[in-house]
């Protein structure tokens, strides 16, 4: 990383800056993920440093400030940790029993990289919780939160849906939809409390 | 003829000379690349201490959860890309080709007679005395986790907590990876290097076989 390998080729550990080129790697990836086209970017040079990032930044950002947040941390940091990465280990299973095509850690690496819009989605929610409770503010949240699944699912089957036999693809989407549904729904029913 | 005889003993005697003090010169046992030998220890070193004095650097347990996912990343990173090649000449990484299929490749550099490119004694035990010992001392947290031992600052948790669990799990993962890793590489290295003793000696006895043939 896995996290087992997580950076990506030879020729590449021979050049001079290869914190530079990883970070740039990473930061490409982010960008097909907000703008997905056919790209065989996310697949071919995969790595798990951008789900490790997105995987921390959301445990953090669902934090509830609990009393006994000092000698617990409560368990929602461990509990997003162990849904996101067992949820995309079991997809990942699940895809290769239906005879994709595709590795494991790419698929991992895919998985991982599109819950970037629902992390963004986490942070908007964050903010707008900031303000006056009320229904208003839940629609908003519903929106953002509805928006950015959908996202998360467009990119994800723009990169996965090759590499699935034609006559499977709707049961391989199906557990990523689930996937997705599941962490928007952590996140729309966060309160601070 | 006795005075060529006699430049060439001295030559070949001086030749020999030379090649015994480079051998015999410290220089195996010199740190050539100190900074990376550091990071090589520091990160690993830092996640379990941080991990077992938690309690002394804050009173939030989740920045220590923080700091200890930070360290095991950069450790991870620091070992796989920078101080394996550096340290002892070895790497590893994934490639997927044009099929898509993806290939584990495992390499060591090949020993050359350039003073540059050996590998030192003492960065190599470096290197291996970390690559090893780390792991292991995340595999023993990993049981008393799941057995709950009271160290100290534990005692404050409920048994068999998720956190903790969490990050156990995942040094031993990261750390492992680069362990077995590193490992093939050098198991890899070993094995090219018996190929080639093999087939020099084959080829040595051929030519001794088939020279015995033609003088007889």
């Amino acid at each position: 990383m896995a996290k087992a390998a997580e950076s990506s080729g030879d020729p590449g550990t021979t050049s001079p800056r290869p914190l530079m080129r990883d970070l740039k790697a990473v930061g490409k990836k982010f960008m097909h993920v907000l703008y997905p086209r056919k790209s065989n970017t996310l697949l071919r040079d995969w790595d798990l440093w951008g789900p490790l990032i997105l995987c921390v930044t959301l445990a953090l950002m669902l934090q509830r400030s609990s009393v006994d947040s000092e000698k617990d941390g409560g368990p929602q940091f461990a509990e997003v940790f162990v849904i996101v990465w067992f949820g995309a280990v079991t997809i990942t299973l699940n895809s290769k029993l239906l005879g994709g095509n595709i590795s494991f850690f790419q698929s991992l690496c895919v998985l991982g990289y599109c819950i970037l819009p629902l992390t963004v989605a986490m942070l908007v929610c964050r903010l707008v919780l900031l303000a006056e409770p009320g229904p208003i503010n839940f629609m908003v949240r519903l929106f953002v939160v509805i928006v950015m699944f959908a996202w998360s699912i467009v990119a994800s089957t723009a990169f996965l849906a090759d590499s699935q036999p034609p006559n499977r693809k709707a049961l391989a989407i199906y557990p990523v939809f689930l996937f997705y549904f599941v962490i928007s729904w952590m996140i729309l029913t966060f309160t601070p409390q | 003829m006795l005075q060529q005889d006699g430049n060439e003993d001295t030559e070949d005697v001086s030749l020999f000379d030379t090649e015994e003090e480079t051998t015999n010169r410290p220089k195996k046992s010199k740190i050539r690349h100190p900074v990376a030998s550091f990071f090589h220890l520091f990160f690993r070193v830092s996640a379990v201490v941080v991990y077992l004095l938690c309690d002394l650097f804050s009173s939030s347990f989740i920045a220590c959860v923080v700091t200890i996912i930070l360290l095991l990343s950069c450790d991870f990173w620091a070992v796989k890309n920078v101080t394996g090649r550096l340290m002892v000449g070895l790497r590893w990484w994934n490639h997927i080709d044009e099929d898509g299929k993806s290939h584990w490749v495992f390499e060591s550099r090949k020993a050359s007679a350039q003073e540059s490119k050996t590998v030192s004694e003492a960065e190599s035990r470096i290197f291996w005395l970390g690559l090893i010992a780390c792991p292991v001392l995340w595999v023993i947290f990993a049981f008393s986790a799941l057995f709950s031992f009271r160290v100290k600052w534990l005692r404050n948790l409920r048994p068999g907590s998720l956190n903790l669990h969490a990050v156990v799990i995942m040094g031993v993962v990261l750390q492992g990876a680069n362990l077995y890793g590193y490992i093939r590489c050098k198991v890899g290295s070993r094995k090219n290097l018996t190929n080639m003793a093999t087939s020099y000696l084959g080829k040595q006895l051929l030519r001794q076989s088939t020279g015995d043939e033609q003088t007889s």
